[in-house]
């Protein structure tokens, strides 16, 4: 207990009173801007939430970014991993490759994505499309496609994780499973839905809940390329909880809103484990 | 046959490109880095140019220069790596080992504090810190930084405590080594690999955060992340020098990563094997 | 000798959660006995080692050592030493410092530690070894290696938890023996863990019998042997084990499957008794129970016959290869003094 103890202390002051100074601040009107308002506001920041539509967008944003970025790393980590199974040599290669996006800060990966892949004209995707002959695109600049650029952006930088963990899973599956399979006749797509998936579901519900954790509370990347913009068009929940707090310096509605972001994880995570458990 | 050998060639080819789309941005930045600023917007863009080391000399040495950015990266993650595995080493061996009241919740405590949203925490740190004078100084950086390290460094090194067979340790206690002398003698030995990954994790998480940074940072306590960003908000089209900017702050995490690389799908998912990790 | 190595365990009772692990055990090895403990799997026997190495809290009992209650002590304080069944040994040091390390816990001085770990290391015949890392052994190194270590402090008290299911049966049978040579030269006492029922009877100067947490008989083997307490230890002990029928006592005769039998000398109720009787007692007659014969299976120097008498299957093994084959009718018959008798309802022995 002595060992422990230390750690659990530091984490309750770091942590759990922190939480506890947000709740009572998103209970206040705390604006930066207009020091003179601030006091006591109840479940003031609350009801306001209910007629702002800017925050019932950014609602919408984060189902929007969370579920398709989720969705499309599992998917494409999946498939990349067992056609990679397949590929004789060079694994290890791109093993290496995959490491390199994750391992870079988002921040980073926002820039990159900014200047040198997503700029106009001189960067890498309108390098592409212009030598095919197709027109130039605003990818940031424009409210629908900055969006697809964002869960793009995320999508590029996390999917070599879901790759790397279904590889690890696939290849530690034992292959006398699938001979015995295979001498019973199954198809080559019968043996991955009757054996290869069911096999790897650990793997995909971990990929599944701790990507969403973290697409739920994506930052760094975001606001490096389009910091939330142009407009709102990617200001998922996470973003307009900051700029509202330090953009904006409305300290008081941002804990708001960082409290129903909160308040979706805990959900969120509760209902994932509750399933995990249930299978 | 011709057929198996189409195949192999199919496989080999999306292996090339996949290893394009994720190695390509950093190979192209590091490309990007050598060129004067005048190749960089060149169109169609050159692959042969002739190369400059100006964009570092400027980075390092010029009046913007990243070294103070570094240092500063450096004393934040250092710092918080090692008072992180401080704590974390003893908790983590008593969360594996020991028959702790409440073991179990308070392993999910631990979980649960890993979960939550950084920009629930800024808030209430932004305020506090406001209020006592400590924005843009390393203790509070180095604290906040404990919010996501100091979780994920103690299920991580439970992982590794799991490891080793129980009977290990009584087989010292009947050796008449006492509890603490088996941790330091027969337990610590064998998860010194595991210690060296975990500190390679939490540095590197400490090193790429920037939420954090960007908020209770300033003009004293900036590190290269926060530096970045505002590299690239005050000079606009200066890319080369951005890239070298970037290739110089990401060459320690690039390196880390790769010196842990057989280790980093475990490091990766162990938060999740029992919760989930965080890093944005 | 110093340390005398007198064990005694009173009502030790372990729980898990609801389930009962041991159901008060009392057991006493005198100094200088190699004492096997042995059962089936699940049946506790692991669980009374740790308890008398200290390793394991328990929720009722007393374990005393030459005297001395020690049940409170730390396993440290309680001069033991144990072999695990995975040996245990600490991977990140040689062999050398393996062997050393419980002499360096307690400050022993350098040179006698180096005499004591080349001695230890000499009587197990590993001291060719003593620079490589348990990882470098082989399987029956690695076993000597725990040996030694846990030899070289000269304990009262040697705990051996399976220490040879991890070899190969050849090796096991040569380590069986080197291992009674040491015990007998070092003059510990040694509490030797098992569930084979041929290496305990072989090993040990005596033998407890543990079933579900209890200990239904303590004896030296030759008699656990000739007379097991319970129809289970007998279905146990010897192999293959002894066969049990059911059958019936009336008027002073037994009848096994309706054919009466000469019955054995005893003052028995009347009524359903079991049966028992071991295979090397069995021989094919002329008259006797008949049977059917099943299988005959030829180890070489023996001959085991399956025979199916009445519905069940029982044994018989002979040194000479009898001349039936599979599907013969043929008689069984046996000695009266051949026959235990046990209650068919308690499963206890009946003494005649
Ligand atoms: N930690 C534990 N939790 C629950 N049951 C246990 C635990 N340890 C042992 N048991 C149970 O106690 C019984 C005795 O175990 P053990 O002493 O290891 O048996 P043996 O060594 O004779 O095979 C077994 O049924 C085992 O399942
Ligand atoms: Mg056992």
């Amino acid at each position: 207990m002595a060992l422990f103890l230390p750690a659990l202390v530091v984490l309750i002051v770091t942590t759990s009173a922190p939480l506890v100074y947000l709740a009572w601040t998103s209970l206040e009107r705390i604006d930066l801007s207009m020091p003179w308002l601030s006091g006591f506001a109840g479940a003031g920041n609350y009801l306001q939430m209910g007629a702002d539509p800017r925050f019932w967008h950014s609602l919408w944003l984060t189902l929007i970014y969370t579920v398709s970025t989720v969705v499309l790393q599992v998917l494409l980590g999946l498939g990349l991993a067992l056609l990679v199974l397949r590929i004789p040599k060079g694994q290890g290669i791109l093993r290496v490759a995959a490491i390199l996006p994750i391992v870079l800060a988002p921040v980073v990966v926002g820039l990159f994505w900014r200047t040198l892949v997503l700029a106009p004209d001189v960067g890498l995707v309108d390098v592409v499309t212009r030598a095919l002959g197709l027109p130039s695109y605003n990818w940031l600049g424009d409210p629908k496609l900055a969006l697809l650029s964002v869960i793009a952006i995320h999508t590029w930088q996390w999917t070599p994780f879901a790759f790397l963990v279904m590889l690890a899973s696939l290849s530690s599956l034992p292959p006398d499973v699938f001979e015995a399979a295979r001498i019973d006749r199954a198809s080559a797509w019968q043996r991955f839905r009757y054996i290869t998936l069911p096999l790897i579901r650990p793997a995909i519900v971990i990929v599944v809940i701790m990507r969403t954790m973290i697409a739920l509370s994506a930052f760094a990347a975001i606001f490096a390329a389009t910091g939330g913009g142009p407009g709102t068009a990617t200001e998922i929940l996470n973003l307009y909880a900051y700029r509202t707090s330090f953009s904006e310096l409305n300290l008081g509605y941002g804990a708001a809103l960082a409290m129903v972001l909160l308040a979706i994880t805990l959900a969120v995570s509760f209902v994932m484990f509750r399933a995990r458990r249930a299978r | 046959m011709t057929g198996k050998r189409l195949r192999t060639v199919v496989l080999v080819a999306i292996a090339a490109v996949l290893l394009a789309i994720w190695a390509f941005p950093v190979l192209w930045a590091l490309l990007t880095s050598f060129k004067t600023e005048r190749d960089v917007l060149a169109y169609p863009p050159t692959v042969i140019f002739t190369p400059t080391l100006r964009n570092y000399a400027d980075v390092l040495f010029g009046s913007a220069s990243l070294l103070p950015n570094l240092l500063s990266s450096v004393i934040v993650a250092g710092v918080s790596t090692f008072v992180t595995l401080l704590l974390a080493i003893p908790a983590a061996y008593a969360l594996a080992r020991l028959e702790l009241p409440a073991k179990r919740a308070s392993g999910f405590y631990v979980l649960a504090t890993q979960m939550l949203p950084p920009v629930g925490l800024i808030i209430p740190y932004y305020l506090v810190l406001q209020k006592v004078g400590m924005l843009d100084t390393y203790t509070g950086l180095i604290v906040i930084y404990l919010t996501f390290s100091l979780p994920f460094a103690i299920w991580l090194l439970v992982s590794y405590f799991e490891d080793i067979p129980r009977e290990m340790e009584e087989a010292a206690l009947l050796d008449r080594a006492g509890r603490f002398r088996a941790l330091w003698y027969v337990i610590l030995p064998q998860v010194r690999g595991g210690i060296a990954v975990t500190t390679i994790f939490v540095f590197l998480n400490a090193w790429n955060e920037f939420l954090f940074a960007v908020v209770l940072g300033g003009n004293r306590v900036r590190p290269v992340t926060v530096a970045m960003f505002n590299y690239i908000s005050v000079e606009q089209t200066l890319w080369a020098k951005l890239a070298a900017g970037a290739m110089l702050a990401m060459a320690p995490v690039i390196l880390l990563g790769l010196i842990a690389q057989r280790h980093i799908v475990k490091g990766l998912t162990v938060g999740a094997v029992k919760g989930g990790g965080r890093r944005a | 000798m110093a340390n005398a190595g007198r064990v005694s365990m009173r009502g030790i009772v372990k729980r898990h959660g609801s389930f009962t692990a041991l159901h008060g055990i009392d057991l006493d090895i005198a100094p200088g006995e190699f004492f096997a403990l042995l059962g089936p799997s699940g049946s506790g026997k692991t669980t009374t080692l740790r308890i008398l190495a200290g390793l394991e809290p328990l929720d009722a009992g007393q374990v005393m050592l030459d005297g001395v209650d020690v049940t409170a002590r730390e396993p440290g304080e309680r001069d033991v030493a144990m072999v695990f069944q995975s040996y245990a040994l600490y991977p990140h040091m040689t062999v050398y410092e393996n062997i050393a390390f419980p002499l360096r816990m307690v400050g022993t001085a350098k040179g006698e530690t180096d005499r004591a770990v080349k001695d230890a290391a000499a009587k197990v015949h590993i001291d060719h070894l003593l620079a490589r890392r348990p990882g470098e052994l082989s399987g029956g190194q690695q076993q000597r290696c725990a040996l030694a270590r846990a030899i070289v402090r000269k304990p009262r008290l040697f705990l051996l938890d399976e220490p040879l299911s991890n070899l190969d049966a050849k090796l096991r049978l040569e380590t069986r023996v080197e291992l009674r040579k040491l015990q007998r030269a070092l003059g510990v006492t040694a509490v030797y863990v098992t569930h084979d029922q041929e290496e305990a009877m072989t090993i040990a100067d005596r033998v407890a019998v543990f079933m579900d947490g209890r200990i239904v008989q303590v004896g030296r083997p030759q008699d656990i042997f000739a007379r097991p307490a319970t129809s289970v230890v007998a279905a146990f002990i010897g192999s293959p084990p002894m066969n049990l029928l059911p059958a019936d006592l009336r008027d002073g005769e037994l009848r096994v499957a309706g054919v009466p039998l000469p019955a054995p000398r005893m003052a028995g109720r009347d009524g359903p008794i079991t049966l028992g009787v071991r295979p090397a007692a069995l021989r094919i007659a002329e008259r006797g129970l008949p049977a059917r014969v099943y299988l005959v299976e030829n180890l070489g120097d023996t001959t085991i016959v399956d025979l199916d008498v009445a519905g069940q299957v029982i044994k018989l093994r002979t040194e000479q290869a009898p001349n039936v084959r599979e599907g013969d009718h043929v008689h069984v018959a046996f000695a009266p003094e051949a026959m235990h008798v046990f209650d068919p309802a308690t499963g206890q022995r009946r003494e005649g």
